[in-house]
C-alpha cells in the first residue's frame, strides 16, 4: 500500500513535469503550441460568430424604441426616499435620524430645479393646468431631439424643498414625492369619472391620473391624519401633457411630472402602514408586484 | 514457498496500512487492532488450507470405529434424543448463504457514491446560507432552502432509481437459485423415515438411490451398484462407482466416500453422515468462495475516474471563483451561493440514472441472448474481456457422446457430428456396414425411455449410459425401427460391460427365419476385441486376421485414439446351429459358448463433440483479440482434439511436443517460443511457479489446461489477471466458485450450473453456449462506446450551465440561468436523448478491434473532456448567451447595458432602474424578465442539445453513413426534449417558484444557428479525423 502510494506521486510529479520527454502536463512544449494555437484560432472564430450574431440582432431592433414592453407595462409607482424595505423611521428631533431621507429628496429634486430647466431648445412649458397628451410625431430622430415639459419645483409647495429644507421631517410631517416610472410611449388613462371612491373624486380632473394614499388597513386609516397633495394646479396625481415619453434618445432632458404627498397628523409612536396607488384605465397592480401601480411605506414617527 | 512469501508480506503490507489508520485515530484502540490484523491472517491461512487438499480420516477408518466415534448403530441408526442433541449442537445440515450487503447498506451506499456526495455539499452549503442570511434578517426569501431540499430530493430519488434498478436485476438471480426443500431417507431409532434433508445429522444412516442429491457427505457402508456423478466437485465427467472401499488416500479419490450435492446416478447405497452444513467439502469450498476478494468491475473504475475528473472540475473552478468573488468584494454569503451554482452546473445529476439504465437494457438485450447478467455492471466488464477462460464439457461440446468416426473395410468414415446429425453421409452399402449397424443395435442395453413416440431422436431421453445412448441414438437415425429390429432377434443371453472383462457380450436369434443360428455380438475396448478375433470381415467377407489386418487396425486405432475420441470395438460369431441348437440354455456363468476366434467387423469412436457454432465463436473472439483460454478436466489428447476442432488451437499452430515430433528431437530441446500452442496438464500446473505461469500465459497464445481440478482454476485466473486481462471465467460446479468470484466476470451454465456457482457468478448463460459470450461481449463493447457518446452528451451542457455564473461573476451581468432550470435540463430534458443513445448500432465491427486496455482506453479520456468541454460546450454557452441577451434586448436592455449592472439589478430598493431606452423597471419587472432570460437560455441549451445528441450518434462516422433515423429512440428523446421544454415555458410558467415564464415562438429559434454550426463542425471534425488518422487532428479530436 505504501509502496503503491509513493509510486503514485511519483507519477504524479512526472506527470507535471515530465524529464525524460521534457513533457509539462502531458504535452510537450510544441504539443501545447498546436494546442494553444488551434484553441487560440477556435474561440477567435467563435468570438466572431457571437458578435456578428449579436450585431444582426441589433439590427432587428429599433434605437428609438423597445420591440417589446409587456414586462416594463404597466407601469410602477415608486416613490423618494427610495428606503430599504420601505420604511421612514425617524424622530424630529434628532436630525441624523431624518438625514438620509433629506438628502435622498434633495439629490432627487436637484434635477427639477430652475437652472437646468432654463434652457429653452429642450424644454417648454406645458401650461400650468393639466391638458391633454402632447403627441410629437414619430419615434425616430428624424426632427432631431424632442422638447420636454418643464416641471417646476415649487408646484410641489411645502414638499419642494425650497420652503422647508427638512421637507417637514423636522416638524414631524414627512414628505415623500411619488412619481410615475418611465415607459416609453405610455399613455396612462384617467380612470372613467363613477368608477372611484368619493376620496379620489373630490379632485378629479379628466387630465390628470389620479394618486391617492390612505391607510393601507383598516386600523391605520385612522392613523393616517390628514394627507396633503402638491401636484401641477394643486391636483392630485400626474398630468397628461407630460405623457408619452419618447425615449433616452429623444428626450435625453425629460422631467417626469412628480406628485409630492405630507403627511400632517400622523399618529406617532406606532407603525403606520399606508398605501400610495394611482388610478387608470391602463394602470394594473399585481399581487407579486408591490410597486405596480402603487406602493405602501411604513412610518414610525417617534415622538421623544 | 514463494507463493508463502508473498502472503506474509501482504499481511505485513496490510498491517502497516491498520497502523496508519490507527495513528490518525491517536491510537484509540491497540488491541482491536491486532484483533483485527489476526483475523485477517487468520482468513488468510484458512484460504491456504482450502486451497490445499483436505485432511478427513473417516474413509480410512472401519465401520467399528466409525460407529464409536459418532455414536451410532448401523442396523439401528441414532437415537431421536441423541439427533436432537447433535442437530442443536451442529445446526442446520445447510450451506450458509453469501453474506450480502444488507440492503439498508446498499442504499445508502448509493446516496453517497459518486457524485451525490458533491450534491449533498451543495445543499449543506445551501442550509448555511439560508440560516445565516435568516439569522440577519428573518424576511429573507426562502430560495437557497428550497433549493437545499430540491437537491436532497434529487439525490435520494437519483439513489432510490439506482437502488430499484440494482435491486430488480438481483432479484431475476434470485428466482433462479430457489432451492426444492430436499428430503432424506434416514434411519433413526432403528425405522426407516422421511425428514428434511436440513435435520440430518452427523451419525445418521442414510439411504440413497438413482436420481438423488447426496444429503450430506456420508462414508458408503454399503452399495449396489451406486455410481455418483461428482462432476461439480472435481470436474470428472464420467460417473463414479462408489463401494463401500477405502481406495485412496485422498478424501475426494476414495471410492467410499459420497458428497453433498452431488447426484447418486443410478444404484443404491447405504451410509453414514461424516460432515454436515458448512463442514462438508463442498461447504468449504463454498465459505472460500466468499471470502475470495472480487475486483471492482472495470466500468465501475471508470465510472470513478470520471467522477474524479468531473468533481476535480467542479470543486476547482468553484474554489477560484470562489476566490475571485471574494477579491471582487462580493459578500462572502453571495460568494457560498456562486460556488453552489457552479458545483449544480457541473454534476451532470442525470448521468447516474442514464448509464443505470442503459446498462439494464442492455443486460435485457443480453437476456434475450441467452446472457442473464446478475451485476449490471459486469454488462460492460463482458466487453473488456480479454482472455476466456472456458470449460470444455458443455459449454464448448454439446456435452453429450457422439459417434464421430467409424472404420470397417479398411478406412475410417466420419459419421455426422452437428446437433442433429441428420446427414449421415458415409458408405452405407458395403456388408460390413450391415454386419456392424447389426451389432451396434443388438450389443446395446440402452433404452428410450417410455412415452416418447413423438420426439424426434436426438431429443429423446435414453436410459444407459453416455456410450450406449451415443450408439443407441446413432442407430436410430439410421433405421427408425431400433425396437422393431430388437424384438425380431430376440436377446437369449448377455454380459454386461464391466471394468474386469472390458468388453460387453449378448446373444440373439436372427430375423432371418431361414438362419437358425444364434448370433453373438460383441462390443468393448478394441485391443481385448482384437485379441478374441481370428478373422476379420471385409467387404462382407471373413478374412483370416493376418499381419497387415493386424497394422491397419493399429494404424486406424491409433489415429482415433489421437483424435481424443473413445474408441470400441466390434465383432460378431454366427454360433454353428448344430452345436448350438435351438433349445440350448447359454449360462453366462459358467460361459458355455465361444468367446474367441470370433470375428473382427469394425471400430467405432465416440467423442463429445463440438457445438457447431463454437469455432466461428472462436474465430470471433481471435479477431477481437480476445484469448480463448480452455479449461478442463479431461484428458489431455481429447482436451486437444476438442481445442483443435473448435478453433482454440488454430490448424497451423503446433505446441512443444508437435514440434519436438516434427522435428524428431527431444521436448527439451525445442525453443519455446516457436510454439503457439501449449497443452499443459494439472500436474505441469501443479509443479509451476508464479513466474513460470506468467510466462506461460505471456509467451503462448493459445493455450489448453488439460487434467486440471477445479482448484486450479482460481491459479490460472491468478495468473491471467497479473497479466493485466480482463478475465472472464465460466464454471459450473460448486467448486468452480472461487474462480468464478476471483474473475472479473464469472459465468455461471444455466442448465448444468450449481447453485453455489450461479451465486458466486456475474452472469448466468441460459444455453450453457460458448457463442453466447460472444455475443454478449459484442453487447459489452458497443455499450462501452455508447457509454462514450451519453458521457460526451452529458458533459457538453455542464459546459453551457457553469459559464452563466462564471460571466455573472465577473461581468456582472443578470444571472442568464437559475439552479432550477439546470436542474429541469439534467432531469428533464436531458434524461431520454441520453438514454436512447443507449440504442445506438456499433458504427463499425468492434468485434475486429483489441479488447480496451484497461489502463490506457479509458472511458472519458482527455479528448472527450476537453472536446466536450472546451468546444462543443463553450459553442452552447455562445448559443445560449446570444439567446439570452437577444430577450434582454427586445425588451430594452442592450447588452452593454447590461455589464456589470448586478448590484442595481438585484437590489430591492431600486423600483425605478433604467433600461437603454429611459424605462424605468420596478424589481419584479426585473425578476420577471430575468426568469424570461432563464427560459430562453433554457430554450437555446435545449435546441443545442438537439444538434448535440444527433452529432454524438457518431464518434467518427459521418451521421449519413450511419443513418439519421436508423435509432428511432433518439427522436423519442428529441421530442421528449421538446415536449418538455415546451410544457415547462407554457404550462408551469405560472408557478413561480419553477422561474420559467412563457417565451415568444421566435425566440425558441433563436439558437437554431447555433445548433447547426454544432452539427457542422463536428461533420467536419468527423471528416478529418477519418481523412487523416494518425494525424495532430486525430489525435486530439478523436474520442
Amino acid at each position: 500500500m505504501a509502496r503503491g502510494k509513493a509510486k503514485e506521486e511519483g507519477s504524479w510529479k512526472k506527470f507535471i513535469w515530465n524529464w525524460e520527454k521534457k513533457e509539462f502536463l502531458g504535452r510537450t512544449g510544441g504539443s501545447w503550441f498546436k494546442i494553444l494555437l488551434f484553441y487560440l484560432i477556435f474561440y477567435g472564430c467563435l468570438a466572431g460568430i457571437f458578435i456578428g450574431t449579436i450585431q444582426v440582432m441589433l439590427l432587428t431592433i429599433s434605437d428609438f424604441q423597445p420591440k417589446y414592453q409587456d414586462r416594463v407595462a404597466p407601469p410602477g409607482l415608486t416613490q423618494i426616499p427610495q428606503i430599504q424595505k420601505t420604511e421612514i423611521a425617524f424622530r424630529p428631533s434628532e436630525p441624523q435620524s431624518y438625514s438620509p431621507y433629506v438628502v435622498s429628496l434633495n439629490r432627487f429634486l436637484e434635477k427639477y430645479s430652475d437652472t437646468i430647466q432654463k434652457n429653452d431648445l429642450d424644454f417648454e412649458d406645458c401650461g400650468d393646468v393639466p391638458s391633454d397628451y402632447k403627441e410629437r410625431g414619430e419615434f425616430n430622430n428624424e426632427q432631431g431631439t424632442k422638447k420636454v415639459c418643464r416641471f417646476k419645483r415649487e408646484w410641489l409647495g411645502n414638499c419642494s424643498g425650497i420652503l422647508d429644507e427638512t421637507f417637514g421631517y423636522s416638524s414631524g410631517k414627512p414628505c415623500i414625492i411619488i412619481k410615475l416610472n418611465r415607459v416609453l410611449a405610455f399613455k396612462p388613462k384617467p380612470p372613467k369619472n363613477d368608477s372611484l371612491d368619493k376620496d379620489v373624486m373630490i379632485r378629479y380632473n379628466p387630465n390628470v391620473l389620479p394618486v391617492h394614499c390612505a391607510g393601507k388597513r383598516e386600523d391605520d386609516k385612522d392613523k393616517v391624519g390628514t394627507v396633503e397633495y402638491f401636484g401641477l394646479g394643486g391636483y392630485s396625481g400626474f398630468p397628461l401633457q407630460y405623457y408619452p415619453y419618447y425615449g433616452k434618445l429623444l428626450q435625453p432632458k425629460y422631467l417626469q411630472p412628480l406628485l409630492a404627498v405630507q403627511f400632517t397628523n400622523l399618529t406617532t409612536d406606532t407603525e403606520v402602514r399606508v398605501e400610495c396607488k394611482a388610478y387608470g384605465e391602463n394602470i394594473g397592480y399585481s399581487e407579486k408586484d408591490r410597486f405596480q401601480g402603487r406602493f405602501d411605506v411604513k412610518f414610525e414617527i417617534k415622538s421623544s | 514457498m514463494d507463493q508463502e512469501k508473498s502472503e506474509i508480506c501482504n499481511i505485513k503490507v496490510n498491517g502497516t496500512n491498520f497502523e496508519k489508520v490507527d495513528n490518525e485515530m491517536a491510537k484509540k484502540d491497540d488491541s482491536k487492532e491486532k484483533k483485527k490484523l489476526s483475523k485477517r491472517t487468520l482468513k488468510k491461512e484458512h484460504q491456504k488450507e482450502l486451497k490445499k487438499d483436505l485432511d478427513l480420516n473417516d474413509h480410512k477408518i472401519s465401520t467399528k470405529e466409525l460407529e464409536e466415534k459418532y455414536g451410532t448403530s448401523i442396523i439401528q441408526g441414532l437415537t431421536s434424543t441423541r439427533a436432537a442433541e447433535v442437530l442443536a449442537r451442529d445446526g442446520l445440515n445447510v450451506l450458509t448463504p453469501f453474506k450480502d450487503t444488507p440492503k439498508i447498506i446498499k442504499f445508502f451506499k448509493q446516496m453517497v457514491g459518486g457524485f451525490s456526495s458533491l450534491l449533498w455539499a451543495g445543499a449543506i452549503l445551501c442550509f448555511i446560507a439560508y440560516v445565516i442570511e435568516f439569522s440577519k434578517d428573518n424576511s429573507v426569501s426562502m430560495d437557497n432552502l428550497y433549493l437545499g431540499v430540491v437537491l436532497i430530493i434529487v439525490v435520494i430519488l437519483t439513489g432510490m432509481f439506482a437502488y430499484y434498478q440494482e435491486a430488480k436485476s438481483t432479484n431475476i438471480i434470485a428466482s433462479f437459485s430457489k432451492m426444492i426443500p430436499r428430503k432424506a431417507l434416514v434411519i433413526r431409532d432403528g425405522e426407516k423415515r422421511e425428514i428434511p434433508a436440513e435435520e440430518l445429522v452427523v451419525g445418521d444412516i442414510v439411504e440413497i438411490k438413482g436420481g438423488d442429491q447426496i444429503p450430506a457427505d456420508i462414508r458408503i457402508l454399503d452399495s449396489q451398484g451406486c455410481k455418483v456423478d461428482n462432476s461439480s466437485l472435481t470436474g470428472e465427467s464420467e460417473p463414479q462407482t462408489r463401494s463401500c472401499h477405502f481406495t485412496h488416500e485422498n478424501p475426494l479419490e476414495t471410492k467410499n466416500i459420497g458428497f453433498y450435492s452431488t447426484t447418486c446416478l443410478e444404484g443404491t447405497a447405504t451410509g453414514i453422515v461424516i460432515n454436515t452444513g458448512d463442514r462438508t467439502i463442498i461447504g468449504r469450498i463454498a465459505s472460500l468462495a466468499s471470502s475470495v476478494g472480487q475486483e471492482k468491475t472495470p466500468i465501475a473504475i471508470e465510472i470513478e475516474h470520471f467522477v474524479h475528473i468531473v468533481a476535480g472540475v467542479a470543486v476547482s473552478i468553484g474554489i477560484v471563483f470562489f476566490i475571485i468573488a471574494i477579491c471582487m468584494k462580493y459578500r462572502v454569503l453571495d460568494a457560498v451561493v456562486f460556488l453552489i451554482g457552479i458545483i449544480l452546473a457541473n454534476v451532470p445529476e442525470g448521468l447516474v440514472a442514464a448509464v443505470t439504465v442503459s446498462l439494464s437494457l442492455t443486460a435485457k438485450r443480453m437476456a434475450k441472448k441467452n446472457c442473464l447478467v446478475k451485476n449490471l455492471e459486469a454488462v460492460e466488464t463482458l466487453g473488456s474481456t480479454s482472455i476466456i477462460c472456458s470449460d470444455k464439457t458443455g459449454t464448448l461440446t454439446q456435452n453429450r457422446m457422439t459417434v464421430a468416426h467409424l472404420w470397417f473395410d479398411n478406412q475410417i468414415y466420419r459419421a455426422d457430428t452437428s446437433e442433429d446429425q441428420k446427414a449421415q453421409s458415409f458408405d452405407q452399402s458395403s456388408a460390413t456396414w450391415a454386419s456392424l449397424f447389426n451389432i451396434v443395435t443388438l450389443c446395446n442395453r440402452a433404452e428410450f425411455g417410455a412415452g416418447q413416440e413423438n420426439v424426434s431422436i436426438m431429443k429423446k431421453i435414453v436410459i444407459g449410459d453416455a456410450s450406449e445412448t451415443a450408439l443407441l441414438k446413432f442407430s436410430g437415425i439410421i433405421t427408425d425401427d431400433v425396437i422393431g429390429k430388437r424384438k425380431r432377434n430376440p436377446k437369449v443371453a448377455e454380459i454386461p460391460f464391466n471394468s474386469v472383462n472390458k468388453f460387453q457380450l449378448s446373444i440373439h436369434e436372427t430375423d432371418d427365419p431361414n438362419d437358425k443360428r444364434f448370433l453373438l455380438v460383441m462390443k468393448g475396448a478394441p485391443e481385448r476385441i482384437l485379441e478374441k478375433c481370428s478373422t476379420i470381415m471385409i467387404n462382407g467377407q471373413e478374412q483370416p486376421l493376418d499381419e497387415s489386418a493386424r497394422e491397419a487396425f493399429q494404424t486406424a486405432y491409433m489415429e482415433l485414439g489421437g483424435l481424443g475420441e473413445r474408441v470400441l470395438g466390434f465383432c460378431h460369431l454366427y454360433l454353428p446351429e448344430d452345436e448350438f441348437p435351438d433349445t440350448y440354455s447359454f449360462d453366462i456363468e459358467t460361459m458355455n459358448f465361444p468367446t474367441s476366434d470370433l470375428c473382427f467387423v469394425g471400430l467405432i469412436s465416440l467423442i463429445d463433440p463440438p457445438r457447431s457454432t463454437v469455432p466461428d465463436a472462436v474465430i470471433k473472439c481471435r479477431s477481437a483479440g480476445i484469448k480463448v483460454i480452455m479449461v478442463t478436466g479431461d484428458h489431455p489428447i481429447t482436451a486437444k482434439a476438442i481445442a483443435r476442432s473448435v478453433g482454440i488451437i488454430s490448424a497451423n499452430s503446433e505446441t512443444v511436443e508437435d514440434i519436438a515430433k516434427r522435428l524428431k528431437i527431444p521436448v527439451e530441446q525445442v525453443n519455446k517460443r516457436e510454439a503457439k500452442a501449449a497443452v499443459v496438464s494439472g500436474m505441469e500446473l501443479k509443479e509451476m511457479s508464479p513466474e513460470q505461469l506468467d510466462e506461460l500465459l505471456k509467451n503462448h497464445s493459445e493455450i489448453v489446461f488439460a487434467r486440471t481440478s477445479p482448484q486450479q482454476k482460481l491459479i490460472i485466473v491468478e495468473g491471467c489477471q497479473r497479466q493485466d486481462a480482463i478475465v472472464a471465467v465460466t464454471g459450473d460446479g460448486v467448486n468452480d466458485s472461487p474462480a468464478l468470484k476471483k474473475a472479473n466476470i464469472g459465468i455461471a451454465m444455466g442448465f448444468a450450473g450449481s447453485d453455489a456457482a450461479k451465486n458466486a457468478a456475474d452472469m448466468v448463460l441460459l444455453d450453457d453456449n460458448f457463442s453466447s459470450i460472444v455475443t454478449g461481449i459484442e453487447e459489452g463493447r458497443l455499450i462501452f462506446d455508447n457509454m462514450k457518446k451519453i458521457i460526451a452528451f452529458t458533459l457538453t451542457k455542464n459546459i453551457a450551465e457553469l459559464c452563466p455564473f462564471l460571466i455573472f461573476i465577473i461581468a456582472g451581468v443578470p444571472l442568464p440561468i437559475g439552479t432550477i432550470a439546470i436542474l429541469f435540463i439534467d432531469l428533464g430534458t436531458d434524461v431520454i436523448p441520453s438514454i436512447a443513445l443507449a440504442y445506438e448500432k456499433a458504427e463499425s465491427d468492434i468485434m475486429n478491434r483489441k479488447p480496451r486496455h484497461k489502463k490506457k482506453d479509458r472511458l472519458v479520456n482527455h479528448q472527450l473532456a476537453l472536446y466536450s468541454y472546451l468546444q462543443i460546450g463553450i459553442l452552447q454557452s455562445v448559443g445560449g448567451f446570444f439567446a439570452y441577451f437577444t430577450v434582454y434586448a427586445v425588451q430594452g436592455f442592450r447588452p452593454e447595458r447590461l455589464l456589470y449592472l448586478r448590484p442595481f439589478w438585484e437590489d430591492n430598493t431600486f423600483n425605478d432602474l433604467e433600461d437603454s431606452y429611459g424605462q424605468e423597471w420596478t424589481k419584479y419587472q426585473r425578476k420577471y424578465l430575468e426568469w424570461t432570460g432563464y427560459t430562453a437560455y433554457f430554450v437555446a441549451v435545449m435546441v443545442q442539445q438537439i444538434a448535440d445528441v444527433i452529432i454524438r450518434k457518431t464518434r467518427i462516422n459521418s451521421i449519413f453513413q450511419q443513418g439519421l433515423f436508423r435509432n428511432k429512440y433518439i427522436w423519442v428523446g428529441i421530442a421528449s426534449q421538446i415536449i418538455i421544454a415546451v410544457i415547462l415555458s407554457c404550462g408551469l410558467g405560472s408557478i413561480t417558484a419553477l422561474n420559467f415564464t412563457t417565451l415568444r415562438i421566435q425566440y425558441w429559434f433563436v439558437a437554431v444557428p447555433y445548433a447547426i454550426i454544432i452539427w457542422l463542425y463536428d461533420e467536419f471534425r468527423k471528416l478529418l479525423v477519418r481523412q487523416y488518422p494518425g494525424s495532430w487532428w486525430d489525435n486530439n479530436m478523436y474520442y
